[in-house]
């Protein structure tokens, strides 16, 4: 049935009727449907990258570091060679009372990165020792081992077990570099007011902004004191941790 | 593709919307377990500068 329109002037205007099937009205709908359906499943993708793998990567790291034990044995850090090889576990209280990853040697993803949580740079100082001794960890995704690195202020420490000794760092400041800034992991790092020659020093590396990365945020700091491992936790972290 | 869905699904308009409830869930289900851990990979292999 058409639609006929009559005009001031007297023309008429015949509307044709509305075609019931266009050619191709079939195909673009369904490759309509597809490339919604595509973009849905990517910002699915992306809640997944962001909060549940995140999350889930996070706790593994976590529950490795709770559950690794004395018979699981820590290398020696003088005696470290292989990539991956744990030789330390670390808390930090400003990133959780209950925060705590394993250290492994070497700074690629695979296998320390993703799968252990934090990485010491190969060839920069062991704990404790006179120079840097530098590590990395993600910032957001994959456990985000160092997501709330921008949250350290003055006071906080930083508690390193190894097979014989804790060292317990304090925190001396943070910095945003580029990533070819290299200079802040040196003995003496770069870019660090208070740094001398002889200092034992911290070095925490990580991506900033988070999720964005085109830069390095750096956080120093400095050996405060050591404590044997055979004399149990240090007093002052098992306040924070609440007993055990 | 998704009103063709509808119509092949049997039973009345309640039965249809439990049926597409349950394959969403499945869909997203396998997404969640195989497709993005595996797509992960695909598209960010090692990026050995960002951390």
């Amino acid at each position: 049935m058409s639609d006929i329109q009559v005009l001031a002037d007297g023309t008429r205007i015949i509307w044709a009727p509305i075609q019931k099937r266009r050619p191709f009205a079939f195909l673009t709908q369904l490759l309509g449907e597809i490339l919604v359906t595509l973009g849905v499943i990517l910002m699915l993708f992306v809640g997944y990258k962001t909060f549940l793998q995140d999350n889930i990567v996070g706790s593994s790291h976590s529950d490795l570091a709770q559950k690794f034990t004395e018979r699981d044995g820590f290398v020696d850090p003088a005696l470290v060679t292989q990539e991956a090889e744990i030789f330390a576990r670390m808390y930090v209280p400003r990133f959780g009372a209950q925060w705590t990853r394993l250290v492994a040697e070497g700074t690629r993803w695979h296998p320390v990165l993703n799968e252990i949580g934090i990485g010491h740079y190969r060839n920069t100082a062991m704990p404790g020792e006179v120079g840097n001794f530098a590590i990395a960890g993600h910032r957001g995704g994959f456990g985000g081992a160092m997501k709330d690195i921008d949250k350290l202020v003055t006071g906080d420490r930083v508690y390193i077990e190894t097979k014989n000794t804790w060292f317990i760092y304090t925190f001396l400041e943070t910095e945003v570099v580029k990533p070819t800034e290299v200079g802040v992991i040196l003995p003496v790092p770069e870019k660090l007011d208070v740094a001398r020659p002889g200092g034992r020093y911290l070095t925490m590396t990580s991506c900033t902004p988070i999720f964005i990365n085109t830069d390095r945020i750096i956080s120093w700091f400095e050996l405060e004191r050591t404590w044997p491992t055979s004399a149990g936790m240090p007093r002052d972290l098992k306040i924070v941790r609440g007993s055990r | 593709m998704y009103s063709w869905l509808w119509r092949k699904l049997p039973g009345n308009k309640f039965l249809k919307v439990v049926q597409a409830v349950v394959l969403t869930a499945g869909a997203l289900a396998a997404m969640y377990f195989f497709l993005f851990p595996w797509l992960d990979v695909v598209i960010f292999p090692e990026l050995e500068t960002e951390i």
